[in-house]
């Protein structure tokens, strides 16, 4: 695996709808590392919808088709195209790939029609196959985004904020769309530039997770924060099986939509992932895919800081603060949290055994606690949280050797 | 960690019925028809929102004669709503009411993760105002772009062009279709079309499968009529619009 991105998983879940209506899970996913000849590690991710209508009969095939040669195509640019190479990897993100895979899915879809097709000499059609595919490529100096249709790709910031940071424009989406661009288009190919993205790490030093989903998981949420507020969440989960619970419970309670999301972690300051052998050809390693609602196996590497970690309250504390106006944005989908916190102590004790697991989670059991001092606007927020959620913040109390230096406090009348 | 704890939310489905009130529905039984096959309906309809809960299945009324009015204005959980009759009199300011849907068809108001509408036009005669300008504000609305748009012919004096207009481009060849007018003729096939309208046309917008962008048959795929309406001359009842 890239040193770069930690804890990459993916996960595609049969729409309650869909499970009522005994229709199987038109969803793929898939998350993947990729070694190129020189040694380097690429990591993959991938999400497809299938349509899912009487035309789309086949989509369920046609999306898991769509991530197995996704990841075909990527390995054979791999093998060709070093990963320093930002510009040609661009290109390749804007019009080699996307080529190759409608090339590679074509090619697929026509050699699996006439094992489905009721007339095996019928001509293809492409429509039965039809589905969206987004790709994320994690490179150790750089991540991409590619593909079609209406998936969601999210930045998550080390401070907990989230950012969409693309979406499908103009036909699908938002705004009423059941209308998306897919892969059985005949002119599919070149809508794929305008989702196309490269971006250097070196200018990204906030970053510290994406999340990919398909249109089903935004759909389910009640508003665009609340679908931001579950990707900056949703990275902090370690166990896949709490990814799979979660999605259930999202298209349970919310589109009945087949639903996929995958995710990776950037590695942070004073991070050191297990070393792992790496192979000088060009090879599949640790390849987990997750299609039509299979679960991906995701390999999950452990942090071992070489050096006494900062206090990740306390850094969620300043970037907090650095930025006022993301406070609330940060506190509000925290309210079911502090309720829980208040009903049961022993939840804060959890969070403030292992801040570094939800920092903001940590940062309200402080504030429970009274140990916690933040500058005014996020004492402020604090406060209005806790009286929505009918109670009252703890004072803080202020140990003496908390206090700031003395040139730092107003001073006291007559002191002067 | 527990699951992120955001708020996930079903998707709106506004239904919305836009009624002639003039006064030629008050000739032979059209309005009285038209309040018995919507109240008739209700049942069904929730029925069927009951059975697709990730839809929320609201509906609306607006009716026009002299001028359009909201007849129901809140939008209202199909289980919760009680029909209140239409009268009949006045003209057909049917642009009229075109340019008052267009008013709740922006977003805000509408719910940005709401799911394609419904809108049932239905008129027994031709438009007395401006309908073309009514048309056209209704569909700057992408709302309205991509809503299902279902008109019912009662009738013979029925502006079949006018509700052509409404729903769309006349799709090619001959026979019937959901994309043209829906010709009642009488009490009963009035009924059917409602029923229909509130149950097929409703389950099918409440989980929508995604449509390849440009596909000809719009953005919800419509159900099939039912055997009995799918032609008039083969109607049941007898001919007395």
């Amino acid at each position: 695996m890239s040193p770069a991105w930690l804890a990459p998983q993916a996960c595609s879940v049969l729409g309650a709808a869909h499970g009522r209506q005994g229709k199987p899970c038109q969803d793929a996913s898939l998350s993947t590392e990729l070694v190129g000849p020189d040694g380097q590690t690429l990591q993959l991710l991938a999400v497809a919808d299938g349509h899912g209508s009487s035309r789309s009969w086949l989509s369920q095939r046609g999306s898991a088709l769509a991530c197995a040669e996704a990841q075909a195509a990527v390995a054979d640019a791999l093998s060709r195209t070093p990963l320093s190479d930002e510009r040609a990897w661009r290109q390749l993100l804007r019009e080699g790939l996307a080529a190759a895979v409608h090339r590679r899915w074509r090619a697929a879809i026509s050699a699996d029609w006439p094992q489905h097709s009721p007339d095996p000499a019928a001509a293809l059609e492409p429509v039965a196959y039809g589905c969206t595919l987004g790709v994320l490529l994690l490179a150790p100096r750089w991540w991409g985004c590619t593909g079609l249709g209406d998936w969601d790709l999210v930045a998550v910031d080390r401070g907990g904020g989230a950012q969409l940071l693309s979406q499908e424009q103009g036909i699908g989406g938002l705004g009423g769309g059941e209308a998306t661009a897919s892969l059985c288009l005949p002119q599919g190919e070149t809508l794929w530039a305008q989702r196309a993205q490269l971006q250097p790490l070196s200018s990204q030093g906030q970053l510290q997770a994406l999340v990919l989903t398909t249109d089903g998981v935004r759909k389910s949420c009640a508003s665009d924060a609340d679908f931001l507020a579950l990707c900056s969440q949703v990275i902090q989960l370690e166990e896949p099986q709490q990814l799979r619970r979660g999605l259930e419970q999202i298209t349970r309670d919310g589109s009945g939509d087949d639903v996929s999301l995958a995710m990776a972690l950037r590695a942070g300051p004073g991070s050191n992932p297990r070393p792992r052998g790496r192979r000088a050809t060009l090879a599949l390693a640790g390849a987990a895919l997750a299609l039509a609602g299979g679960l991906v196996a995701a390999q999950r590497l452990l942090q071992r800081p070489t050096a006494p970690a900062p206090d990740p309250v306390l850094l969620q504390q300043q970037t907090l603060c650095a930025d006022p106006t993301r406070i609330r944005a940060n506190l509000t989908p925290r309210r079911a949290q502090l309720q829980q916190l208040r009903r049961d102590p022993a939840a804060a004790a959890a969070l403030l055994a292992a801040p570094q697991r939800d920092p903001l989670g940590a940062l309200l059991a402080r504030s429970q606690r009274g140990t916690l001092t933040a500058c005014p606007a996020l004492r402020q927020q604090l406060a209005t949280l806790w009286r929505e959620t009918g109670g009252k913040m703890p004072a803080v109390e202020v140990r003496a050797d908390e206090r700031p230096p003395a040139g730092d406090r107003p001073a006291a009348p007559g002191s002067r | 960690m527990p699951f992120p704890n955001v708020r996930l939310s079903n998707r709106p489905l506004h239904f919305i019925y836009l009624c002639d009130c003039s006064g030629s529905m008050a000739a032979q039984g059209k309005m009285q028809a038209l309040n018995q096959a919507i109240r008739q309906s209700l049942p069904g309809m929730a029925e069927v929102a009951g059975n697709n809960p990730e839809a929320r299945v609201l509906v609306r009324a607006v009716r026009f004669a002299d001028r359009a009015e909201w007849h129901l204005q809140e939008p209202t959980p199909v289980q919760q709503l009680h029909w209140r009759d239409l009268e009949a009199g006045g003209i057909t300011a049917m642009g009229d009411a075109l340019e008052l849907l267009a008013g709740v068809l922006q977003s805000p108001p509408m719910e940005e993760r709401a799911l394609p509408p419904v809108l049932v036009l239905i008129s027994d005669g031709q438009p007395t105002d401006d309908f073309d300008a009514g048309l056209a504000t209704l569909m700057r609305q992408p709302w309205a772009q991509k809503a299902v748009r279902l008109a019912i012919a009662l009738g013979h004096d029925a502006d079949l062009e006018v509700l052509q207009q409404f729903i769309g481009p006349e799709p090619p060849g001959g026979g019937r279709s959901p994309r043209r007018p829906l010709q009642a003729s009488n009490a009963t096939s009035l009924a059917q079309y409602i029923q229909w309208a509130s149950t097929a046309v409703v389950g099918a917008a409440s989980m929508p499968a995604s449509q390849v962008q440009g596909a000809a048959a719009g953005n919800i795929p419509l159900p099939d009529l039912p055997p009995t309406v799918l032609d008039p001359t083969d109607d049941v009842g007898p001919l007395v619009w």
